[in-house]
């Protein structure tokens, strides 16, 4: 955004008559979508959710007290609903028998573990729900876990059915979803996704300029493609910038060998070896014919590397491994809303952006020659 | 097919008449293998696996490398009268599997003579690793007739040639290790399928491009 905007009032001071000044509507268009994408990607808030739980385990047959706390709730506000759930499965639920608010942010909730279980198991993954008035219901996933009775009570399955859960209405208001784990950082959704999209077009087209070099001998094309390459390599870094940043706050480490780094830093590796061997070529003709040839081989090549085999091998990152990629869970209806506008504004900005890359070679090549 | 034989053929006599070459290349497997030994003093399964693949990348560099460089200017403009650049070509791809071939065979026995084998299933290994030798000559000839026409080609051909390699590479591991049985995996033919489509990919467009960045 601020490169865009920059860009843009560099163009304006550059120009010798402002008052002529004009922008083609896609480059507005550009613009409009990613200021959209920043200040809706920033400002819109969470859905109220539940960060921790204390303690994590809980004997069945005992009586245990949780110590919630909420985040961006507001428990105060509206206590006349508040109720707290763990659920088993289904409708499979035990109620809070009581209920001790401290603060917005804070609460204390009592249950009873009945001594008896609808299946064995080794121990039991209990989701937390608390419901109140103000914020629908915060859910936190294998909240607790329930270790098995000592001594099997089979009167006490009836509690678990006793009552219903009811009363659960969704938060009114635009909000992004509350992830485990993901929390604020399910924002970096609309910046850090969007600039693979881009760099694979723009790698893309940068291919399909060599392959019409490779046919026509162009000089031209021959600088689009590498100005398409440069602002790829570019967004490509930030991709991976942004992808460390997000895992250091979720998988706990910058860089954790997972294949799809290690597969998007060899991308990047491929492409920069494309840059070397371009400054070490002289002769401009055979500099532009390697090029086109690598250029063409290494695209080939980036298709199994960033989608075949990262799919074929576990991985920590969505898409891969099982998980899903932008699955239903991870990416509800208001996300789309500003996530596909941040697809197709950064793809335009670095459409731009490479335009005016090819400008300025074409432009010092001219001097040159 | 004849003409082609017959580069192969020139190709083998220049080698063969500077011995150093060749058995430069067995001694690098050699000593390459004996260094690695020394240090990990016993090598299990998953390890020899893993060993083997990083000496046959260094040594395949090593022999590939000089593909193009070590004849003279003159040279390649009386191949270029004589010989479509896909004749060319083919004929470097032919004689380069033969040494990676080689290397293949002699780091196999030499691993297998100081570390021990520890194959479940040879017979897979065997094929992965001539297919290994097919794609990768494939690719590092291509890469070397690219770095040849800079400067510093050396250099160049390992810049362009590893990460490229990497892909292919991974692939195989996976199937080295299914023939080492370290892997709980039951169904190698995804890996084998995917494996050979990269080859024939690589190889395709090798061939496809080669007779165009050939002209200078």
């Amino acid at each position: 955004m601020v490169v865009s905007v920059s860009l843009a009032l560099l163009m304006l001071s550059a120009t010798d008559r402002p008052t002529t000044f004009r922008l083609a509507v896609w480059k507005w268009g550009a613009i409009v979508l990613l200021l959209y994408v920043f200040i809706a990607g920033w400002i819109v808030p969470l859905h109220p959710g539940i960060i921790q739980v204390n303690p994590g385990t809980a004997s069945a047959g005992d009586t245990v007290t949780l110590e919630v706390k909420g985040y961006n709730t507001s428990f105060l506000r509206d206590t006349s609903q508040l109720s707290a759930w763990l659920r088993l499965s289904g409708d499979t639920v035990l109620k809070a028998g009581h209920i001790r608010v401290f603060d917005d942010r804070q609460l204390k909730a009592r249950f009873y573990i009945p001594a008896a279980f609808p299946f064995r198991s080794e121990a039991y993954p209990l989701t937390l729900i608390v419901v109140n008035g103000a914020d629908g219901a915060s859910v936190l996933p294998n909240a607790i876990f329930a270790s098995p009775a000592v001594r099997h009570q089979p009167e006490e399955m009836s509690l678990w059915t006793q009552h219903k859960l009811q009363g659960i209405q969704v938060k009114a208001g635009i909000q992004y979803p509350f992830r485990n784990i993901l929390a604020e950082t399910i924002r970096n959704t609309y910046f850090h996704v969007p600039m693979w999209f881009a760099m694979i077009l723009l790698f893309g087209v940068s291919a399909f300029y060599s392959l019409h070099y490779y046919r026509k001998g162009d000089m031209d094309l021959d600088r689009k493609s590498v100005a398409f390459i440069k602002v790829g390599l570019i967004f490509g870094l930030l991709g991976l910038l942004t992808g460390m940043i997000w895992a250091k706050n979720t998988w706990n480490a910058y860089w954790s060998w997972d294949v799809k780094q290690n597969m998007s830093a060899i991308a990047l590796l491929i492409y920069s070896a494309l840059m070397v061997m371009r400054s070490s070529v002289e002769d401009d003709l055979q500099k532009a014919r390697l090029t086109a040839g690598y250029n063409m081989f290494a695209f080939v090549l980036l298709i199994p590397l960033l989608f075949i085999i990262p799919r074929m091998t576990d991985s920590l990152h969505p898409g891969s491994g099982g998980n899903p990629a932008m699955g239903g869970e991870d990416l509800d209806h208001t996300m789309r809303l500003v996530f596909y506008p941040a697809v197709v504004g950064f793809i335009l900005l670095g459409l731009w952006i490479s335009q005016l890359v090819y400008r300025v070679d074409k432009l010092k090549g001219n001097t040159w020659s | 097919m004849n003409r082609i034989w017959n580069l192969i053929a020139t190709e083998a006599r220049i080698e063969l008449r500077e011995r150093y070459a060749l058995t430069g290349i067995l001694l690098y497997v050699l000593s390459a293998s004996f260094i690695v030994f020394s240090i990990w003093r016993q090598l299990p399964p998953k390890e020899w696996g893993l060993t083997f693949w990083v000496i046959f990348l260094f040594c395949s560099l090593m022999a590939v490398l000089k593909t193009f460089g070590k004849e003279s200017e003159g040279r390649y403009f009386y191949y270029y009268t004589l010989y479509h650049p896909l004749e060319l070509f083919t004929a470097k791809v032919f004689y380069n599997l033969g040494l990676l071939l080689v290397i293949f065979f002699t780091l196999w026995l030499v691993l297998s003579v100081i570390a021990g084998n520890h194959f479940l299933r040879p017979g897979w290994f065997l094929v992965t690793g001539c297919m290994a030798c097919i794609g990768l000559s494939f690719l590092l000839t291509f890469i070397s007739s690219i770095a040849i026409k800079t400067q510093q080609n050396a250099s160049l051909t390992a810049i362009m040639a590893l990460p490229l390699m990497i892909p292919v590479l991974i692939n195989i591991l996976q199937l080295t290790a299914y023939g080492l049985g370290t892997t709980p995996d039951d169904n190698p033919w995804n890996e084998m399928m995917l494996l050979t489509s990269m080859i024939s990919l690589v190889s395709g467009m090798a061939l496809w491009l080669f007779p165009y960045l050939w002209r200078s």
